[in-house]
């Protein structure tokens, strides 16, 4: 990003630098230091890394996309995020809508447990999940009860599993934004449309969807890029022979102690992540849903 | 016609059921955790058999989950401190500071919460390998301090912009020098600002997991780092009972975020 535009200095000459440069740069400072020596030098050791372990060379690269179980990874990578970001839409949009209009006891209800679903502890929530989906856990045995299955269904240990409690925990990030962008718009604009003779349906279609356009790419873009670098969830819902993106990292690290290849594998991810966050930035603005 | 709930016609069941459905997908798996964990069975069967309050028991006679609960504490106390410190200075910097590259640098100061945690986590498990901060105190401390930095200059940053530099300066001009016009009339004006900074700081200690699982030793472990490897070995009660407890402090954080509200306001 905006990295290399820094001084990144021994002291003294950022200070001269903040002569030149105007006044207020010294309490900055000690931020500064944190981020460069905790954050910019171990990812940038990481990353170089992978072109100079085990040799110089790109060779770490050449493995990564040459392999069939690690482009599969990417591939689960994106089939989930994608899957979490169309799942959020369509049940965070009415959602949204639902919290813009409902009388306001039921609306605050609703928005105080979207509140504060999304700031239970993660590892909280991913316990839930993990006791829900069981082989013997409340769902399939209620969905056994009921007569309609005979077998237990395997919602846990794959990508299913991941996928739902993925969505749970995404769910807030799309419906806040979403929810911003309903209450901004017009009410005016529906008595227009209705004026003109809009059925509901055209009015949702042609005036309601176009309005609302821009929070519903935003929310997406921001729950896709969360997901695709998400650890714990897939680490405790998923299976082991399907991987995600952040466990791949992690285990070529605990395991196999093959940092050349991490450190691909996390440059990879960080370019995915970067690239949809300048997309983001250039169309949307920033930060909308997390700020 | 669809921002008047009254006059949504067929549309308006429609968005009762869908609200009514995710409203239980989001709190039902959080009721769950919280019977479950008074809830007598062991094979955490719903609805419990009985009811119980031997899953507390256990957790509160258990060395190791206390430890690990005052490590957390104690890191998450010291990096709320810190952040507030430093994302103060810095926000000052970035708000009132004429330097140029104020952008650029504010973009750097956000990027640690923007970039998947895994990759940082990664990298400073490497780099602390090298300092040998791995599995101490001061190792948790700065890594988390990076994570909670981003939360604090928001709202540090934030509450300093929205405050009006003019009563700062009046009190100047009538006599106060300019660190105690900081001091006794700009940070209590943006103490709200202050709160929030310490709320989102102390929660994003304490709930990272994903550096805590790299760096943690066996001697120095946070508490997530404890539920999660409880999680791989078996889905015991405990966890229910430690996941309530969090839930409750959860809610009793929001409550005390929205009380400061409520305060500045009137």
């Amino acid at each position: 990003m905006t990295v290399t535009d820094v001084p990144i200095a021994a002291p003294s000459p950022v200070l001269a630098a903040a002569r030149r440069r105007g006044r207020g740069f010294a309490p900055v400072l000690p931020a500064l230091a944190l981020v460069v020596v905790v954050f910019v030098i171990p990812v940038l050791a990481l990353l170089l890394r992978s072109v100079l372990e085990p040799e110089p060379g790109l060779q770490n690269y050449a493995a990564f996309f040459a392999s069939t179980t690690y482009l599969k990874v990417l591939g689960n990578t994106f089939l989930v995020a994608g899957t979490v970001t169309v799942a959020t839409v369509l049940l965070g949009f009415p959602v949204a809508w639902f919290l813009a209009i409902a009388p306001a006891f039921w609306s605050r209800l609703l928005f105080a447990i979207v509140i504060l679903s999304m700031w239970t502890n993660l590892l909280a929530r991913t316990y839930a999940w993990m006791v829900l989906l069981q082989r013997t856990g409340i769902i399939n045995r209620t969905l056994m009860n009921l007569g309609l299955i005979s077998e237990p269904l395997p919602l846990i240990n794959n990508l299913a599993g991941v996928t739902i409690g993925m969505t749970y925990i995404m769910l807030p990030f799309m419906i806040l934004p979403l929810h911003a962008t309903i209450r901004s718009i017009d009410p005016a604009i529906f008595q227009a449309a209705s004026l003109c003779g809009a059925s509901r349906f055209q009015a949702f279609t042609r005036v309601m969807l176009p309005l609302t356009a821009s929070g519903i790419a935003a929310g997406a873009l921001m729950v896709f890029v969360m997901s695709l670098g998400y650890f714990i969830t897939p680490a405790l819902l998923g299976g082991t022979s399907n991987m995600m993106l952040a466990e791949l990292i992690a285990q070529l690290v605990q395991s196999l102690l093959d940092w050349g290849l991490a450190g691909a594998a996390a440059l990879v991810l960080l370019v995915i992540t970067l690239a949809i966050y300048m997309i983001q930035l250039r169309f949307f603005g920033f930060g909308q849903a997390r700020s | 016609m669809l921002l008047d709930f009254a006059r949504l016609g067929p549309w308006r069941v429609a968005l009762i059921v869908i609200a009514l459905l995710v409203g239980a997908y989001l709190l039902l798996p959080i009721l769950l955790i919280i019977a479950l964990s008074f809830g007598s069975s062991q094979w955490l069967q719903f609805p419990p058999p009985g009811w119980t309050l031997r899953w507390y028991e256990d957790l509160f006679e258990d060395p190791e989950w206390i430890a690990s609960f005052l490590t957390s504490f104690q890191i998450a106390a010291v990096v709320t401190v810190l952040s507030v410190g430093i994302g103060l200075m810095a926000s000052f910097g970035l708000t009132r500071g004429t330097f140029r590259g104020r952008a650029a640098l504010r973009a750097l100061f956000l990027t640690p919460m923007i970039l998947p945690v895994v990759v940082l986590a990664v990298a400073l498990y490497a780099f602390f390998l090298r300092l040998h901060l791995n599995g101490t105190f001061v190792g948790f401390v700065l890594a988390h301090l990076v994570i909670a930095l981003p939360f604090s200059i928001i709202a540090i940053s934030n509450a300093l912009e929205r405050f009006d530099r003019d009563i700062e300066t009046a009190a100047i001009v009538c006599g106060a020098s300019p660190l105690e016009a900081k001091i006794r009339v700009t940070l209590p004006g943006i103490r709200l600002g202050l709160v929030s900074a310490a709320i989102f700081s102390f929660l994003a200690s304490w709930d990272e997991v994903v550096i805590a699982i790299f760096m943690a030793s066996p001697d120095l472990q946070t508490l997530p780092v404890r539920i999660f490897g409880a999680l791989r070995q078996d889905l015991s009660p405990v966890i229910a009972a430690v996941s309530t407890l969090l839930i409750a402090l959860t809610a009793a954080l929001m409550a005390l975020a929205a009380f400061f509200r409520k305060d500045a306001r009137s």
